[in-house]
């Protein structure tokens, strides 16, 4: 294949927002991000998605299809959300995953809260370099995680290695909307509304141009089908939310 | 969450399958550091109020030793 990307340039470049950066500066970029957001993440997410975000995760965290004897490693899973619907819904052991640890520090406050301490596991990793054997869980799941990674191939390929055969792999994450009606409505929403409820509730316009950017430069529907086929998994289903604001791929380690 | 200066126990089951990220090998716990040693990388990962950070560039190398 010779078709590059127009947006990355002999691989030494990649996408943060619309910026392009040095591939090295993407991760301390994204760190900083979400160590300036992290206190008032939930928060935002609920004012930036008027609080839909919630009935997403509860259908991704349906799908996920909790076991008492199935485990789970919840990649990027920040403050907890898909952790905590596992456990409620019933599943096995849950490692609460982030490469951020203050993003970590405000998920085992709130676990703590709300009395799931046992049964779950708080790791600070990097999904690109997992710290686990392989074949070492039932279900890894990734919600709105994926987009903010650097080598979004190697976190692929790293949650198909820790699955056990049969084990699957879901992702959560903004996708391409896939109806016309809704395009002009979210732009504005997106890239006006965004960045400055961002200032006004977090003090950080720039974090939240950056997520809304980042979104946008997310692989759509089929091209992330297509990146977990590449990684090894198998019967990859995709299913639309909202619209296709939102999207739920999945994958089996066959 | 707690006055005491007791460093938050690392949790048993995370101890028990935790690899090293770089090398995918075993790892040692060394309580007294509270640090998680990986001699392949030669590395020791920290322990911070209890959660193991597994990032290789927060890690220590270790002293030639």
């Amino acid at each position: 294949m010779t078709d590059n990307p127009p947006a990355s340039r002999a691989g030494d470049v990649i996408d943060f927002g619309f910026r392009q950066v040095p591939k090295d500066a993407k991760k301390p970029l994204v760190r900083a991000v979400f160590d300036s957001v992290a206190p008032r993440y939930d928060l935002m997410n609920d004012l930036m998605s008027l609080g839909i975000h919630r009935a997403w995760k509860r259908v991704f965290i349906t799908a996920l299809d909790p076991r008492p004897r199935r485990s789970l490693l919840d990649l990027a899973g920040g403050t907890g959300d898909i952790s905590f619907g596992w456990l409620a819904g019933g599943g096995g052991p849950a490692i609460l995953s982030d490469i951020n640890a203050a993003m970590l520090s405000v998920g085992r406050d709130r676990a703590l809260a709300r009395g799931f301490a046992a049964g779950l596991s708080f790791l600070a990793a990097d999904a690109e370099r997992l710290p686990l054997p392989d074949r070492s869980v039932d279900t890894v799941s990734m919600a709105f995680g994926l987009r903010n990674c650097t080598d979004k191939p190697a976190v692929l390929a790293e949650a198909r290695r820790v699955l056990k055969p049969g084990g699957r792999f879901l992702c959560l994450e903004f996708s391409r909307v896939q109806v016309a009606a809704l395009v002009p409505l979210y732009d504005a929403w997106s890239f006006q509304v965004l960045p400055r409820l961002g200032q006004a509730i977090a003090g950080d316009a720039d974090s939240y141009q950056y997520l809304a950017e980042s979104i946008r430069m997310f692989p759509d529907q089929e091209t992330l089908a297509a990146m977990m086929r590449d990684a090894g998994l198998s019967q990859v289903r995709v299913r639309n939310l909202s619209g296709g604001i939102a999207a739920i791929h999945s994958g089996w380690r066959l | 969450m707690s006055d005491t200066d007791n460093p938050v126990p690392v949790d048993p089951r995370l101890l028990e399958i935790l690899v090293c990220p770089l090398t995918k090998t075993p790892l040692t716990y060394d309580r007294a550091r509270n640090e998680l040693v990986s001699r392949a990388a030669g590395l020791a990962y920290p322990i911070r109020d209890g959660i193991p950070i597994m990032l290789p560039e927060e890690a220590r190398p270790l002293d030639e030793d």
